[in-house]
């Protein structure tokens, strides 16, 4: 999705420079084999930077005992899933359930609101539209913190510390602007004619919307579910100070990974705490390849817009 | 619940344009869905981002012993935050952290978009491993760069012979680990907004310069950067708003030890570790000024018509 002012500058320029086809060829083709190779082995180093550190938790988190404390050498064995039965041993599989239902009733409140949103914004008449997405931006800048002292206020009043409500709720409200700008730009791009059509043959507004438009618009509207989904399964601030301890009720996975301390600051158990950090990382790992294209496309969608 | 309401009983007046009496009653004018569907979102955006902040407001002017009102205090809060050493120390760290992480995200991320948008064999493969940073939890990113830099197991120290340097324990280098991790993580995410910008951008405009003699730089210079503008602007002013929130590395890596106290950490610690919900929150008004005071100057350099996008203000 390219920006108006893109595409008008990259026009621009384009008139501009003389365009010769004829000689193109010929630059092209004096790229030698040696020159794509050496470009795609640079690919290397990006390879190198986001996957190593990866590579390096996993055997980690494999080594038995003290191993893991001890030995820098990662090739080092004796290797084996030791940690992995203590994480479990951890209630770390009640920390994933809150985590998973945190995350997945954010998702859900994100998608159904933001698609109603992002559907006005982008399609029906509505006065002062600039002023509100002025507004969505300028709450996509909040910093969280801001939040933290009144609504821990708040909540304790309302007893809603440690429970999954007392976090999905302001996940909700934090997540929503990008939300609304990755689905906006999903929904301004349906062509127009198609809801025309519809509302010709005699479809109301919300039928056109729900029948014609949504349909459509599911690819981006899954793309910015992920996004959803990622980012409240990654928050810390919120979720360790509303919700610090107990993984019976509402700790999340950042909270309890980060809460691995050992008796003596500087001395945590790196062998539990790579296991969970695993054990966490290769769904999402996962998911982010099989959905990479779609992932892909909301993020830029949501960042490149607004 | 009662937005909902509201916005129905504006229809008659709204919805009367035109449209025949009877299907008045039976569906809604695009007029007023348009108003049914935005208010939820503006209902919650405002009930838990806008509303907490005047809240925040209204307890920072108030006296407080731990938990225990004390009654109205005028400033006293602020002029405590703004005479603590602690708040200017946690400032410096979180520009420093902002500027520096910010400026090596940015310059990483435009190399590795540019590798990207060049190279022909592997782009596939590389787009999907750009996102294993992206889809990793900060918090186990500080995790793992806390083990990788520590003295034990000691694998970065391994790695460059350094012996048993102590990159965690003294200030200085702390920042510098946490700064790393911080790119580490962001950097190819840049990459990822930056390389879709660069293709935004079309072939045959460097064709053409290519054919009048311009050089490689030059082609960087006068054609890549000025069309990639937009998107590097976009880039910079979410990235330098997420830095200044900065939590969770530094509370993972140090717990805040060695002039790694961030903003949102200081914050953080009035709530929960030594409770203080009138200083916490003047400190938090002051950090929510300042960010959304930098996030403000930012959408101002981009312009309006970018950030909005034309199609949506018509």
């Amino acid at each position: 999705m390219s920006t108006p002012t893109q595409t008008a500058a990259a026009q621009r320029a384009g008139v501009k420079t003389p365009k010769k086809k004829g000689s193109d060829q010929g630059v092209v083709e004096q790229k030698s084999a040696a020159q794509v190779w050496g470009k795609s082995a640079m690919l290397g180093i990006i390879l190198l930077w986001c996957l190593f550190p990866f590579f390096w938790l996993i055997m980690t988190s494999l080594k038995k005992g003290n191993n893991a404390l001890n030995s820098p050498n990662i090739f080092k064995g004796p290797f084996g899933l030791q940690n992995y039965e203590a994480v479990f041993a951890q209630d770390f599989h009640l920390n994933l359930r809150n985590s998973l239902a945190i995350a997945g009733v954010t998702t859900i409140l994100c998608v159904v609101i933001g698609s109603f949103a992002a559907y006005a914004l982008a399609r029906l008449p509505l006065k002062r539209k600039i002023m509100l997405l002025g507004g969505v931006l300028a709450v996509s800048l909040f910093p969280p913190v801001a939040l933290v002292p009144p609504l821990y206020e708040l909540w304790r009043t309302l007893g809603l510390l440690n429970t999954w409500e007392g976090l999905y709720i302001p996940y909700t409200s934090f997540t929503l602007p990008l939300t609304i700008f990755i689905l906006t730009t999903f929904f301004a791009s349906i062509p127009k004619d198609l809801e025309e059509a519809a509302r010709v043959d005699g479809a109301s507004p919300f039928k056109a919307f729900y029948k014609i438009i949504l349909p459509l618009a599911a690819p981006g509207v899954f793309a910015a579910a992920i996004i959803i989904f990622v980012s409240a399964w990654n928050e810390f601030l919120l979720a360790s100070t509303f919700a610090p301890r107990g993984p019976e009720v509402a700790q999340t996975v950042p909270v309890a990974i980060a809460a691995f301390t050992g008796a003596v600051q500087f001395q945590r158990p790196v062998g539990t705490i790579t296991a969970a950090c695993v054990v966490v990382t290769i769904p999402m790992i996962i998911v982010a390849l099989v959905f990479q294209k779609r992932i892909v496309s909301g993020l830029t969608a949501g960042s490149v817009k607004g | 619940m009662t937005a909902t309401t509201t916005a129905e009983e504006k229809e008659p007046a709204s919805g009367g344009s035109g449209r025949p009496a009877r299907a008045r009653r039976k569906e809604m004018s695009e007029t007023t869905l348009g108003r049914v569907f935005v208010t939820p979102a503006i209902f919650l955006m405002a009930l838990v981002a806008l509303f907490p902040v005047i809240y925040a407001f209204v307890i920072s002017l108030q006296g407080y012993t731990g938990r225990q009102n004390e009654g109205f205090a005028g400033i006293d809060n602020y002029v405590t935050a703004l005479t603590d050493d602690r708040f200017w120390t946690s400032l410096q760290f979180t520009l420093i952290f902002t500027v520096t992480s910010v400026a090596a995200e940015f310059l990483i991320g435009l190399g590795f978009a540019l590798l990207m948008n060049q190279a022909f064999r592997g782009r596939g493969l590389t787009r999907a491993a750009i996102l294993v940073p992206w889809v990793i939890p900060t918090v186990i990113a500080a995790q793992m760069w806390f083990f990788m830099f520590n003295v034990t197991p000691g694998f970065i120290n391994s790695l460059f012979g350094l012996g048993d340097f102590s990159w965690l324990g003294q200030s200085g280098w702390a920042s510098f680990a946490i700064i790393f991790a911080d790119v580490w993580k962001t950097a190819p995410f840049v990459a990822l907004l930056l390389l879709a910008g660069l293709q935004t951008i079309p072939g045959d405009v460097y064709e053409g310069a290519r054919v009048d003699g311009a050089t490689m730089f030059q082609r960087f210079w006068y054609i890549t950067m000025p069309l990639l503008k937009p998107a590097i602007l976009v880039a910079l002013l979410f990235r330098t708003v997420e830095a200044l929130r900065v939590y969770d590395l530094p509370q993972v890596m140090t717990g805040g030890a060695f002039d790694t106290e961030s903003l949102s950490i200081l914050v953080q610690q009035y709530v929960v570790r030594t409770p203080d919900p009138g200083l916490g929150s003047a400190l938090s008004t002051i950090t929510f000024i300042l960010i959304l005071g930098v996030g403000l100057v930012f959408v101002n350099l981009l312009g309006k018509d970018l950030v909005i996008g034309e199609e949506d203000s018509k």
